[in-house]
């Protein structure tokens, strides 16, 4: 805790976790943008397509890899970029930590459903049952 | 009161920003949106917070479209009769704004961020492709799409 005060080109670092989060969310912006780009062009490729050729583009291996990346990418990116939105603004200790976990556990299971619709789409299962099946 | 310099003295303020503070020192306002001239790199910038917010809402389509053909033919059907609909198509569209504005300016923050084009000319040029370019880039994208037939109202 009281390490002395850092420095880098006269700014002084962050003492936590800050400058590790800041680049973190630089490093995923930076890789969402080549696949922003292949998510603009293949919502063009599948656009008013049917059911079966979506089917048939999840079943390329390389489709279905590059989408459950853009979808975990995105999803980490979001948690971090509305982590510095919520603390913008909520000022509140209880509020501020109630909302960053309530985001974290959303963030986490739209990833989670991501991946699993994805790998049941890549890997052709058969369709899930209208409400799973309850 | 030695720190009454021309600087902040409300005889010698032309700016219109110099305000007596409750302990009786005049003070220069702080700086906010009201008393900056409105420039495009402001704009850019609250843009992109707003696109971060635009971007999560269409993450979340993205996902239910993936259920949509996840929970099979008829759920898929469904789907795709609500995309194609006046609504569906409208939201598709501004989805599509959203997305272009996610690449140009999150790419135009990427830069700023590696404390390139931070001078005056530069920073106005990404800003305003960032702010203006999504537009004719939806447009473009939905243009190809009716004139080739793959989508129809």
């Amino acid at each position: 805790m009281n390490r002395p005060a850092q420095y880098r080109n006269g700014v002084r670092v962050s003492e936590q976790h800050g400058a590790g989060e800041w680049t973190l969310e630089k490093i995923a912006l930076f890789l969402l943008m080549p696949l922003g780009v292949w998510v603009a062009s293949t919502a063009f490729t599948l656009s008013g397509a049917g059911y079966d050729a979506v089917l048939q583009w999840f079943a390329s291996p390389l489709n279905a890899a590059l989408m459950a990346a853009t979808a975990l990418i995105f999803f980490g990116f979001a948690s971090l970029a509305w982590k510095v939105i919520i603390e913008d603004y909520i000022h509140k200790p209880g509020s501020k930590t109630l909302l960053l976990g309530l985001l974290n556990l959303v963030c986490l299971a739209l990833a989670a459903a991501s991946v699993f619709f994805i790998v049941r789409l890549a890997l052709g299962s058969a369709p899930l049952p209208a409400g799973f099946g309850i | 009161m030695s720190n009454l310099s021309p600087g902040n003295d409300p005889a010698f303020d032309q700016t219109g920003r110099i305000v007596i503070q409750p302990n009786g020192r005049p003070r220069p306002l702080s700086p906010h949106l009201q008393v900056w001239r409105w420039h495009i790199t402001m704009t850019a910038s609250i843009l992109f917070r707003a696109t971060i917010g635009a971007i999560s809402v269409g993450a979340v389509i993205g996902v239910a479209w993936l259920a949509a053909a996840a929970f099979g033919p008829d759920a898929y059907a469904s789907a795709l009769a609500i995309a194609g609909s006046g609504v569906g198509l409208i939201v598709g569209f501004g989805l599509t704004v959203v997305l272009f504005s996610f690449l140009l300016n999150g790419g135009r923050h990427l830069i700023n961020d590696a404390g390139q084009a931070l001078t005056l000319k530069p920073a106005d040029l990404l800003s305003n492709i960032a702010v203006w370019g999504p537009v004719p880039l939806a447009v473009l994208f939905w243009g190809v799409l009716f004139v080739a037939g793959r989508v129809s109202l």
